[in-house]
């Protein structure tokens, strides 16, 4: 309701009752009878009223307040109208001519203050069933409504037929009305859920304010039965003097109810506090299931949370690791809450009644309701640590134990069957919540891996050469092709002087991160090595020294270092357990193999010894083919590798082609061999034809 | 993903691991823990046979490589015996057979065991 219709309806009934008080002022000083004026002044009163009752009840509803907070303000009006009445009474016993006014004015007084003292008391009236409806309705049942709009409807009619029977046998009427009245006031007082769902601290208010309210309604209802009062209103509005008695004969037994209900529900007022606290954690909980990014947050609020749910005095959660051979469990004890990791060991003894072991095996909830006394937690008061009742529950996920939730009370027998149900549903949540974040932060970090491996396969196309030095006399292809993820094939050229060219083709050990950085390692090792070192085999010697402190034990580089010397029409070459060159001169092809072990393999004096260093001549159309065992074990779906020979085979049967048509030849009968199918590991060819 | 078994028995003073079918990045683990049980029961004439080993990548030579030291650390040995020629090849091109006492037959490595024995 707006405000202006607010206005309007208060404005109305000012003026409706200003209107009333006139009339009332005339019709006592003319002393004479109005006719129908008369039945007009009774309308006029009635919709005052429910003008009145409609703006109380929108005031109201615009603006809910707590019960107890309801009740007390009733309990404030009460009082103002007791006072009113006995002032009332006072104002009406005292002499006439007291004030030597003439009996006009001091009649007007009278009509006033009697006026004022009837309006309000209807005034309160209404507020009053309004409140008691309130408090009626709380979680209201079928009926519940009916019941009372039953009340309101035969109250009204009593009131009502009061102004139309005249007193005699019509009283009757009156009367049996009234009864029903009061006998369906009873009834609705039996409805006091409210009682129910108010805290602790809310009952005792609500115990004082319904015992005080019984009282003034009780003091009311004398009050109406006093002359000066009863006068007022009967001679005010008939129906009025009804429908106030019956509210106050309602406030009187309702709020008796009320009191004998907030009693009794007293004790019980605990319980349901901590329900209420349970039920608001346990929702939390739910929405918690959801944040699980950070998972130290979670386990934190988890712990937390055990804390409130059941009332713990320390809690604390383990997350199971593994079992040891014997039956231990193997935990890591996080965000422990008012309990050190010392204490915390100290009471999951390592032993057969190990709590852990217990929980493990059974997967149930533990409930040890005296430490002292319990054989499995007698050790727990040697500790000093003050435990007195203690609760395990296990985080149970696919039938695996990934946790146990942990709370303790410093008194006996603090933990009853209702809180080992709310661990246990608690603990349903938290695995769900820990499952979540397990699973979120996998797959966050199966992102990161390949983010990884993207960086190194970045990485890996810039070490291998961006282009392929020119030499007048040579023609040089090469082509790398890394396999799904990061492999560890790796080639280069160095341009030693116009007329000698350094070529390395290598394979390092292992795949993804780490073969890219030991590629990178092995591109900075050549780079600067072969400018210095005079031979092949003097590069692979001083190559393996400073892998020494790098490589890890079960890691090794194989490599292939050539050098073409044109001035001299010759190739040096060294193999450190590199697949051998493959050198094609006319009809003749071979393997060129110089014994030589892997980088990486030993850095004994065996390995200086082993190392050997070929030289072979050159003239025009020799070729030289450099792979990686990419290409000779690439398989077909049988898992037949393609193997040295048929790479000899090709490469002897496109030895006349250019060198680039040498390497698609080669692939392409690898792609035949393997039939489509990747080639499983990279494949590298480097060829360098003489022309 | 073909298989890959270790099997592992105990001779007279030797112990042999059998490998079968594929070793490689993915199957390396198993032998690296064959390897490291019997360096914790402080085995160390360690023959490995072989002869159904169909492949072996460069994870495979790696786990080879990370125990050798150790094992020779304590007068002990691993000895490769009954490879087929293509698995022998790998071994070859890497230079193994210049570290490893590599066998066509376990007899011979586990004479070449009780000789050192003696010497």
């Amino acid at each position: 309701m707006s405000r202006l219709k607010k206005t309007i309806f208060t404005l109305s009934a000012a003026l409706i009752f200003l209107a009333v008080f006139v009339f009332d002022v005339v019709r006592t000083t003319a002393g004479q009878e109005f006719g129908w004026w008369q039945y007009l002044r009774e309308g006029s009163v009635f919709v005052a009223f429910l003008l009145l009752f409609l703006f109380v009840h929108a005031s109201r509803t615009s603006r809910p307040l707590a019960v107890p907070k309801n009740i007390g303000r009733l309990l404030a009006y009460s009082f103002a109208i007791v006072v009113l009445m006995a002032s009332l009474m006072f104002i009406s016993r005292a002499p006439a001519d007291a004030g030597g006014m003439n009996q006009t004015a001091q009649g007007a007084l009278q009509i006033l203050t009697s006026s004022i003292v009837v309006v309000s008391l209807g005034l309160f009236s209404i507020s009053a069933l309004l409140t008691i409806r309130e408090l009626v309705l709380y979680k209201r049942k079928r009926g519940t409504k009916r019941n009372f709009i039953a009340y309101v409807a035969v109250m009204l009619a009593a009131n009502g037929t009061t102004l139309f029977l005249l007193p005699g046998d019509g009283r009757i009427v009156v009367t049996i009305l009234f009864s029903l009245a009061v006998i369906l006031a009873v009834v609705n007082s039996f409805k006091q859920n409210w009682v129910v769902y108010l805290s602790r601290r809310e009952k005792l208010f609500s115990i004082a304010y319904s015992a005080l309210l019984f009282l003034t309604f009780l003091t009311i209802n004398l009050l109406l039965g006093q002359s000066a009062p009863e006068q007022a209103l009967m001679r005010y509005h008939l129906p009025l003097q009804s429908f106030i008695q019956l509210n106050a004969i309602f406030g009187v037994i309702y709020f008796g109810m009320a009191f004998v209900s907030a009693l009794f529900h007293l004790p019980t007022a605990e319980v349901y506090e901590r329900k209420q606290s349970e039920l608001t954690s346990l929702h939390n909980l739910s929405r918690l299931v959801t944040q699980v990014f950070d998972f130290s947050d979670l386990v934190n609020t988890v712990t937390s949370m055990t804390l409130e749910v059941v009332g713990a005095t320390s809690a604390w959660l383990e997350l199971v690791k593994g079992r040891r051979e014997d039956g231990a469990v193997l935990v890591e004890v996080v965000s422990p809450k008012n309990i050190s990791l010392q204490q915390i060991e100290g009471i999951a003894v390592d032993s057969d009644l190990s709590l852990r072991k217990l929980i493990a095996d059974s997967k149930r909830a533990l409930s040890i309701e005296d430490v002292s006394a319990d054989k499995r937690t007698k050790h727990i008061k040697k500790l000093g640590v003050p435990v007195g009742s203690l609760l395990s529950v296990p985080l149970v996920s696919h039938d695996e134990l990934i946790g146990i939730l942990h709370a303790t009370k410093d008194f006996e027998y603090g933990f009853d069957q209702d809180d080992i149900d709310v661990m246990t549903t608690f603990a349903d949540h938290v695995t769900i919540a820990i499952e979540n974040s397990r699973l979120i932060s996998e797959s966050l970090e199966r992102e990161r891996f390949q983010q990884e491996i993207m960086v190194a396969q970045r990485m890996q196309k810039r070490l291998l050469p961006q282009r392929i030095p020119s030499y007048a006399s040579l023609d040089i292809a090469a082509v790398s092709e890394p396999s799904l993820e990061v492999g560890g094939d790796y080639y280069d050229f160095v341009a030693l002087d116009p007329q000698r060219l350094g070529i390395v083709v290598g394979d390092v050990s292992g795949k993804g991160v780490s073969a890219a950085f030991y590629m990178a390692e092995v591109k900075g090792i050549f780079q600067s090595l072969s400018k210095i070192c005079a031979s092949p085999r003097e590069l692979i010697l001083r190559a393996n020294q400073a892998l020494m402190d790098s490589l890890e034990r079960n890691a090794f580089v194989s490599l292939l270092y050539a050098v073409v010397d044109l001035h001299r029409s010759r190739l040096s070459l060294a193999r450190a357990g590199h697949c051998p060159m493959i050198y094609i001169s006319g009809e003749r092809s071979d393997f060129i193999r110089p014994t030589g072990l892997g980088l990486g393999l030993t850095f004994d004096d065996i390995f200086d010894e082993s190392t050997q260093e070929t030289t072979i001549s050159l003239k025009r159309g020799d070729v030289c083919l450099f792979y990686t065992d990419g290409i000779n074990e690439a398989r077909n779906p049988d898992g037949e590798e393609f193997g040295f020979d048929r790479l000899l085979q090709v490469a002897v049967n496109s030895r006349s082609e250019s060198a680039e048509n040498i390497i698609n030849a080669i692939l392409q009968e690898v792609r035949n061999h393997t039939g489509g199918f990747s080639y499983g590991d990279d494949v590298t060819l480097v060829v360098v034809k003489m022309q | 993903m073909a298989d890959f078994k270790v099997h592992q028995r105990d001779g007279e003073g030797v112990s042999v691991i059998d490998l079968k079918g594929y070793l490689d990045a993915h199957t390396a683990p198993d032998l690296e823990n064959a390897f490291q049980r019997l360096l914790n029961d402080r085995k160390f004439n360690i023959i490995v046979n072989c002869r159904e080993l169909s492949y072996i990548s460069s994870a495979g030579l790696g786990v080879f490589m990370a125990f050798i030291e150790d094992v020779r650390k304590n007068k002990g040995d691993i000895k490769l015996t009954n490879m087929s020629a293509k698995v022998y090849n790998v071994f070859d091109l890497l230079g193994f057979p210049i570290l490893y006492e590599i066998f066509k037959e376990e007899q011979e490595a586990i004479k070449r065991f009780s000789e050192q024995k003696k010497s």
